[in-house]
């Protein structure tokens, strides 16, 4: 008995240890800008940007962290500060989970910055999305317009022309794009895709709904969804795609010709649906021939691509800055973010690729020698984007395109683009139709099979959303 | 009780050296326990400061939720099927491993191959089955070049694969495991008893039977009930094998799939995680203690009955 009354003590105390909340800090706000500014984020992109905030604030010692997202542990470790309160300063919100911040009063009104960025003329939809009920709250350096990227040696061939003027015609719609994935298809005897994975298309439909994934707390799907759905499937039945897995072995294989079908027949991929960071990113890297132990795969693909706007105008990924309300360094933070998306010289110096690794050196020589950005980034203000377009007719990433420019490519798409419709829960939503959809276009499923398993799929996986 | 009161050994310092894990066991495994019974009675969500209790709604919410009972089943669909084949064969290397009569050389070079895919990374392991089967992968392309498949396949919108290829990863990391503990309950049996039962003339499957499974109770119980709770909490390799929320059709949803789809939902439903986390560990418990009572020696718990 003593024992039990011993260990009941024991409990008690633990259990009300751990409800007495700790004492909260003070916020300092004096308004000054100085002191100890931490930042976190989720590449190493953002550093770049506190490195050259040194170079015009010495005083301020900068914190940087970095947190990788692999498989969510940065959105743990910032959901996870919440609670205990032990926040940074300044905080990276990628697009998949920048609206449930937004969304919340974990954010801090930046609602003065907000002249300064009409100033520039940053996007509306870049505001769209750290803006809710009226207040700005996030705020981002880049803007994320999606293209589509193509072979001119395949358009040659087959559409016979790769002038990204009149493929743009061919493929200004779903309809007209099916007809040249047919004729893709017929005449190669099978032998190119018009798209690589069922997975590429998705971005553009899910960024032109008409309607909201959630209205009142109720799942709302557009017919745009459904839509998406059946041409998917039109897709995969007729052949026109490659069924390979996004981001997998067989998805990169067809950027450099590597791509091989089981039986050892070699495969060519047309078109990839890639926005302003996956030309950089992305397609660059995996477009030239690799050596793997002596034996070499693929060929090099550079100088074969063209960019255009493709069937319908999309976004995809992006990064914005908020401060969060238990900041420490409020004044600091708030000018680090003016600093680093409303300073036109700043976003110059990024986009042109000023900050190479020996500028950044030049401030602080501890940084290592893989830091620094490369000239093309897409960032937010249009009048930068006028005023530097044409740095990019010689750039690397024109000689990629054969002497296009894709800066220009990019600032034609981007007024068309509306992020309106973003809510908090569209990556878990647009997630859950992963699986019902590719069981549905290797016709395991029907299509209302597919609608159905879709909705248990949001159940579990958004457990807030009444789903009828 | 015969002891006298004088006989009570009053010296303390046991307790100081048990201090140590009584602390790390109250802080990081009691505590845990007793909090995560807590949060499943309350709306707890990370992308929020405040939370009240709600009763019990939210173990309705989990018993309505369509994954609920589809988790659990995979759950134990996968276990039983990847621990019969590990006991089974853990048994028989282990007969052939200890038999005086075989007298296998290179048992020490076996178990350890054996062990070795235990010391992997689940992670790695389900990486490198995900890109083995992948449309594009080598699996494919071996077997529609030697004429085996007419074309590529999908492996993984097969549900069936994909849950034998789940049970086939865990037996072959956790096999070898089982294998060296039930090789160590059969080395510590007498030898005496399979010579007495020699000169009596019984074969070798009458001192399997009569024997060496008798002696091996207590191990099997442990080995039993150790695998149960690793499976009830299987993880890593439903996880990374797909798409991280049991793909396809929820085939390899294991109940901690189903827990960390809750807690990562994009506001991060503590409460609903620790509700489905409790019902992990009663059903865990409920299960367990059964083994127990089913496997326990009927002599000694006759015996136990009588002195009470």
């Amino acid at each position: 008995m003593k024992k039990i009354l011993l260990s009941f003590l024991i409990i008690s105390m633990t259990i009300t240890s751990v409800f007495a909340s700790g004492q909260e800090e003070a916020t300092k706000d004096d308004g000054k800008i100085g002191g100890t500014l931490k930042i976190w984020s989720f590449t190493n992109e953002i550093n770049t940007m506190a490195i050259a905030y040194q170079e015009a604030h010495p005083e301020v010692n900068v914190e940087y962290t970095m947190i990788p997202m692999t498989n969510g542990e940065y959105q743990t470790k910032i959901k996870a500060a919440i609670s205990s309160r032990d926040v940074p300063d300044v905080m990276a919100l990628e697009a998949a989970f920048v609206r449930d911040y937004v969304e919340s009063d974990f954010l801090l009104p930046l609602d003065d910055l907000l002249p300064k960025a009409k100033e520039i003329e940053v996007y509306p939809f870049v505001l769209d999305v750290g803006s809710f009920d009226g207040t700005t709250k996030a705020y981002a350096y880049q803007a994320t317009p999606g293209a589509v990227f193509y072979r001119r040696s395949l358009a040659k061939k087959y559409l016979g022309t790769d002038d990204p003027v009149k493929v743009q015609e061919m493929l200004k719609d779903f309809d007209s794009f099916k007809k040249v994935a047919k004729t893709l298809h017929d005449k190669s005897n099978g032998d190119v895709f018009a798209v690589c994975s069922s997975g590429d298309f998705t971005n553009l439909f899910y960024a032109n709904r008409e309607t909201p994934w959630v209205i009142d707390g109720k799942l709302n799907i557009d017919k745009k969804v459904n839509e998406m759905i059946k041409i998917a499937k039109e897709f995969r039945d007729n052949k026109w795609e490659a069924q390979a897995t996004q981001w997998g072995q067989g998805w990169f294989a067809g950027m450099n010709d590597s791509l091989v079908d089981a039986a050892g027949n070699e495969k060519q991929i047309f078109c990839y649906f890639l926005p302003t960071w996956g030309l950089p990113y992305v397609l660059m890297p995996n477009a030239t021939q690799k050596v793997v132990d002596n034996s070499t795969i693929g060929e090099t693909t550079v100088g074969d691509w063209a960019c255009i706007n493709g069937p319908m105008p999309y976004y995809w990924g992006g990064t914005w800055m908020g401060v969060m309300d238990d900041a420490k360094n409020i004044a600091t933070a708030k000018d680090f973010i003016e600093f680093s998306t409303l300073n036109e010289n700043t976003l110059k110096n990024w986009a042109l690729g000023k900050y190479t690794n020996a500028y950044l050196k030049n401030i602080d020589p501890s940084i290592g020698d893989t830091q620094s950005q490369g000239a093309g980034d897409f960032v937010c203000s249009q009048k930068v984007v006028r005023e530097i377009t044409s740095e990019f007719d010689n750039a690397e990433t024109s000689e990629f395109l054969a002497g296009q420019n894709s800066y220009s490519g990019f600032a034609k798409a981007a007024p068309a683009i509306s992020l309106k419709l973003m809510q908090g829960t569209d990556d878990a939503i647009q997630r859950s139709l992963n699986d019902p959809l590719n069981n549905y276009v290797e016709g395991k499923l029907t299509f209302n099979e597919c609608i159905e398993a879709f909705k248990d799929q949001v159940r579990t996986a958004v457990p807030d959303i009444i789903v009828k | 009780m015969s002891f006298g009161k004088s006989s009570i050994n009053k010296n303390s310092s046991g307790y100081f050296f048990v201090m140590p894990f009584v602390l790390i066991f109250l802080t990081f495994g009691l505590w845990p326990l007793i909090n995560t019974f807590r949060l499943s009675f309350t709306d707890t969500i990370l992308m929020s400061r405040t939370f009240k209790y709600v009763g019990i709604k939210n173990f309705f919410i989990i018993f309505n939720d369509p994954s609920f009972l589809k988790a659990f089943k995979n759950t134990a669909y996968i276990w039983v099927l990847n621990f019969i084949p590990q006991i089974g064969l853990a048994l028989l290397f282990s007969v052939w491993f200890t038999s005086k009569r075989l007298k296998l050389k290179g048992v020490g070079m076996f178990r350890t191959l054996f062990y070795l895919p235990n010391i992997l990374m689940p992670a790695a392991i389900a990486a490198l089955f995900a890109s083995l089967f992948d449309f594009y992968g080598p699996a494919n392309q071996i077997l529609v070049r030697l004429g085996v498949l007419p074309e590529a396949m999908m492996f993984f919108r097969n549900s069936s694969f994909t849950q034998i290829m789940v049970i086939y990863i865990q037996w072959f990391m956790w096999f070898g495991q089982t294998i060296i503990i039930i090789m160590a309950g059969m080395t510590s049996i007498s030898g005496d008893f399979y010579a007495s039962a020699m000169i009596d003339g019984a074969n070798s499957g009458q001192m399997f039977r009569k024997i060496t499974l008798p002696m091996l109770r207590p191990v099997m119980v442990y080995t039993l009930v150790t695998s149960l709770v690793g499976g009830m909490q299987m993880f890593d390799i439903p996880f990374m094998l797909t798409d991280g929320r049991g793909a396809p059709n929820g085939s390899i949803m294991t109940a901690n799939v189903f827990m960390y789809m809750k807690y990562s939902s994009s506001k991060g439903h503590i409460g609903l995680a620790s509700t489905v986390g409790v019902i992990i560990f009663v059903i865990t418990s409920v299960v367990a203690l059964g083994i127990f009572k089913i496997l326990r020696d009927p002599d000694e718990a006759a015996a136990k009955k009588k002195r009470s």
